[in-house]
């Protein structure tokens, strides 16, 4: 029963981690860039929720009013730089990591190292839940989800769908001759830079609404996220949000069944294992190469 | 090759030494041993860092890995068992090393595994560690543990001489080691591994060691370091050692001073560590972090090679500026304050852009002395002996045919073209004979030897050499020592020295002899392809596989690669040339073997297979010759 629960209570949690990694995976697999910095603007995203919401008494929904233009704006930016200087994917690791580092020593200097939390009055969802049948959802996580897949989702129809999601998909498999057929890689890379950013700001916002945050916290998504990309497979939407959604509820699971401080070490086992049978991703379809 | 480290090394060590050693005669202030005692545990975690991630290439963010294991060993055995202080420090690196082995047994062995794969799997290490120590009572338990002072001898002084003393120890070790791996065999490897590792292990090298090794050693240096670690916290938690800015820390450290040499990391830490405490000490420490991850973004940015490169090439005026300023900063403020605008100033001169110079003139250097034709006798190959057998050779990708059942064989003393279609599987069936691919079905042996189960290394020293269609030289290395590395790991492995000296005689084949000294990036595509031949030739191989060598080329540069094949021909190698150019297959091959859609067509002498109907429908496609019939 408890099991039941924390696997589907899981499952939702996943649907978060998959937002996360989501950005992360395509401007990897896309641009070449692994863009550590996306934990900072996460994490800007959420203490910019807190902060608008705690201060002005906004509803936490409606910040993203604010923070996704400024995330979408930011993570343009930083692209434009990486491909005015040329950074290579091994470069861009050490770059974005300072960074990061500046941007989490930042957030920790204006809002300070201690757990914070949105109170009960600014965040009317925190204490709610949802009861079906005999399981008990909390509505932060419920929502988490739902506005995850919607949002991977339509992400997905766009990249399959849509004129400028066919010219992403024509770069990442060849820069060169996608150029020469006309893709202006630098237009399309910020355009899917920024979006990644805003989509920052959406998991920020979200994460806020269920947990306290630290600054630490960029650190703490580092492991989760990562096996969520590598395990769907760098580049590929649906792939990371089944990985997400995997991730968990294995660790939904693993911390009830075992104990919560073995989740990582299943949760690594998992990213060796797969990288060992499947190292383009769990789900990547057995294309030649 | 200099030694200057040799004697440099113990020299710097006996030099700090003594400042603790006769601290009270010269009066040389407490605080000061402190702040060096924090710069010589960094330079140990950096030189640790530096020997995989720097010299190799492959990065880690598992630095604060080792330290938390080196340091929890140590507390937990001395601070709360009371075993033999020495004895933990010992425990500390075998537990490291087998955490190391563990590591690379894992990750190196995953072909598909990337560097940037890597990176990410060592980040996940300390965080695993973590929290292992943190639910495990029998470790920490969340409570941290109390690491007591050891008994040391009484001449040495206070506490703080002591830890100073074997911290020193430990760093100069480390450094020592660093410098001594950069010298030897290890060093080369690990540099071929840096610049291009498929290539390396093409010549000899036993790429997967040479990693786990460096891997090994950086994580006993590390532990070691993190054992010593313990007694200056004198406090182990969790927070305290498996800690992100750790991999941070000696991440920029390396990169700031640089990471293909061995000072590299020392000088960053000396920045580094001088720019932490003048932050802490005007109140602006909680902008240490900041200031370090703008100097890393920075540095990516502007000098990837670090600081020391750009110093050495104009050290004269870095120090004609450093020095003086470090003299009135002194004067008028800190003897700290000083340093740190000595090596601010010493480290603008450096990143100061240089005027780029144009690179030297090498054009000269292709001069085809000897243009006599050699002669090729043809009948010579009859009878010999099979150097290259494949039986059935068939490779699957995934669900597309690569090659199907190809029967080949190459006896001693021939060129064999191998042509076809693009697409046929020639570059396919060249990678499976240098053994960088694995057959799905079919053996191939190489003069006599079954290539089933051997890395591609084996296969190097069991005499196949190859080039690369896109030549790939080692970047950071001469033209001479690209081509001394296929000598030292060839099948029998020479010093260094030796293998300068062997390198002459390729170079001389294939007429590089004056360009020796270049680095590849002077070269022109046809030298750059000369060089690959010349690197290839130098591993003295049985059977040399070319492929597409001569792509690219203009005809006069065809000429002379014709000739240069022509006299390696001569020395004794059987080899296997990829070409589409007909006119130069048939001026070479003393046989043809024809590919199409991954299945041999025809193997025979040149001229008539060039005429055989079947080979010219392969070539000029089915549609061309169904007009003819």
């Amino acid at each position: 029963m408890s099991t039941i629960q924390a696997a589907l209570s899981g499952i939702l949690l996943g649907g978060l981690y998959a937002l996360m990694a989501a950005g992360l995976s395509v401007t990897w697999g896309v641009l070449r860039v692994i863009n550590l910095a996306h934990f900072g603007l996460m994490l800007v995203g959420a203490y910019l929720t807190f902060e608008l919401a705690s201060a002005w008494h906004i509803n936490p929904l409606w910040t993203l009013v604010v923070t996704v233009p400024a995330m979408f704006v930011l993570g343009g930016a930083l692209q434009l730089a990486f491909d005015a200087l040329r950074i290579s994917e091994l470069n861009s690791l050490l770059l974005t990591f300072g960074l990061l580092i500046i941007i989490v020593q930042s957030v920790s200097n204006i809002w300070s190292a201690d757990f914070q939390r949105m109170t009960a009055a600014v965040n009317p969802y925190a204490t709610e839940s949802v009861r079906l049948g005999r399981f008990v959802f909390p509505v932060p996580t419920l929502f988490a989800f739902a506005v995850a897949i919607l949002i991977i989702g339509c992400a997905h129809l766009v990249l399959r769908r849509t004129f400028a999601g066919r010219a992403l998909r024509a770069y990442a498999e060849d820069r060169a001759v996608a150029g020469a057929f006309g893709v202006d890689h630098r237009r399309v890379g910020v355009l899917l830079a920024a979006t990644s950013g805003g989509s920052a700001a959406v998991a920020g916002m979200l994460f806020s609404l269920g947990s306290s945050l630290t600054p630490a916290t960029a650190y703490e998504w580092f492991g989760t996220v990562f096996a969520v990309v590598i395990l769907g497979g760098v580049g590929h939407l649906l792939g990371t949000l089944s990985a997400g959604l995997l991730v968990g509820l294995l660790s939904g699971v693993v911390s009830v069944v075992l104990s919560p401080a073995t989740a990582p070490f299943v949760l690594f086992s998992l990213i060796v294992l797969a990288l060992l049978l499947r190292p383009r991703g769990l789900f990547a379809a057995r294309t030649a190469r | 090759m200099t030694r200057r480290g040799l004697i440099g090394i113990p020299l710097a060590v006996a030099l700090l030494a003594a400042l603790s050693l006769y601290r009270e005669t010269i009066g040389f202030p407490l605080f000061y041993l402190g702040l060096l005692t924090t710069m010589l545990f960094w330079v140990t975690q950096a030189t640790s860092w530096n020997i995989l991630s720097g010299y190799s290439g492959y990065f880690s963010f598992g630095q604060a890995a080792y330290v938390g294991v080196g340091a929890y060993t140590t507390a937990v055995l001395f601070g709360r068992h009371g075993v033999n202080f020495y004895l933990t420090i010992l425990v500390a690196a075998a537990l490291c090393a087998v955490l190391g082995l563990a590591m690379g047994a894992l990750a190196f062995r995953l072909r598909a595994l990337r560097g940037e794969i890597f990176a990410l799997l060592t980040l996940a290490v300390p965080f695993i560690l973590a929290a292992l120590a943190r639910i495990n009572p029998a470790i920490d338990g969340g409570q941290g543990i109390i690491v007591s002072i050891p008994e040391y001898p009484e001449g040495i002084g206070l506490f703080q001489d002591y830890l100073y003393l074997a911290t020193l120890l430990v760093a100069g070790a480390a450094v020592f080691a660093a410098y001594a791996i950069r010298q030897s065999r290890f060093g080369w490897a690990l540099s071929a591994i840096h610049d291009a590792e498929d290539v390396a292990e093409g010549l000899g090298v036993a790429t997967f060691r040479y990693k786990l090794q460096a891997l090994v050693a950086s994580a006993v240096i590390g532990g070691v370091g993190g054992s010593i670690f313990a007694l200056q916290i004198g406090f182990v938690a969790v927070d305290s050692v498996f800690q992100l800015t750790v991999p941070l820390f000696v991440i920029v450290m390396s990169v700031l001073g640089g990471r293909t040499h061995w000072i590299g990391p020392v000088i960053g830490v000396v920045f580094v560590v001088l720019v932490q405490d003048r932050l802490t000490a005007s109140g602006l420490g909680r902008w240490q972090l900041i200031a370090l991850g703008a100097i890393l973004a920075a540095l990516v940015v502007v000098a990837p090679d670090g600081i020391y490169a750009r110093l050495k090439a104009r050290p004269l005026l870095a120090a004609a500026v450093a020095v003086p300023i470090t003299a009135v900063v002194w004067l008028v403020a800190q003897p700290l304050d000083g340093m740190l605008a000595g090596l601010l100033a010493a480290t603008a001169i450096a990143l100061w852009p240089a005027r780029r110079r144009p690179p030297p003139s090498v054009d000269r250097g292709v001069v085809d002395t000897d243009r006599s034709p050699i002669r090729v006798d043809k009948s010579s190959s009859d009878g010999e002996e099979a150097v290259v057998e494949c039986r059935g050779v068939t490779k699957y990708f995934g669900g597309v045919r690569a090659l199907e059942g190809v029967d080949f064989t190459i006896r001693e003393g021939e060129i064999v073209g191998l042509v076809g279609p693009n697409g046929s599987g020639k570059t396919t069936l060249v990678s499976l004979l240098a053994g960088s691919l694995r057959p799905t079905r079919g053996t191939i042996r190489i003069a006599g030897q079954d290539l089933a189960h051997l890395p591609a290394h084996r296969v190097a020293h069991a005499g196949v050499a190859r080039t690369y269609q896109i030549p790939r030289p080692f970047a950071s290395m001469t033209v001479r020592d690209n081509v001394a590395m296929a000598v030292m790991f060839g099948r029998s492995p020479l010093p260094l020295g030796t293998a300068r000296r062997e390198a002459q005689r390729p170079l001389d084949v294939v007429g590089l002899g004056a360009l020796a000294d270049a680095y590849p990036s002077a070269l022109n595509l046809h030298q750059r392809q000369l060089l690959e031949m010349a690197r290839a030739l130098a591993a003295d191989p049985k059977v040399l596989l070319l492929d597409e060598a001569l792509a690219g080329l203009n005809p006069a540069e065809i000429d002379n690669a014709v000739q240069v094949v022509r006299r390696v021909h001569a020395s004794g190698v059987s080899i296997v040339i990829v070409e589409h150019l007909l006119r130069v297959v048939k001026a070479l091959a003393t046989r043809i073997v024809v590919l199409d859609q991954g299945s041999c067509l025809a193997d025979g002498d040149p001229t008539e297979v060039l005429a055989d109907p079947a080979v010219v429908r392969a070539y000029l496609g089915r549609r061309a010759h169904a007009r003819d019939s």
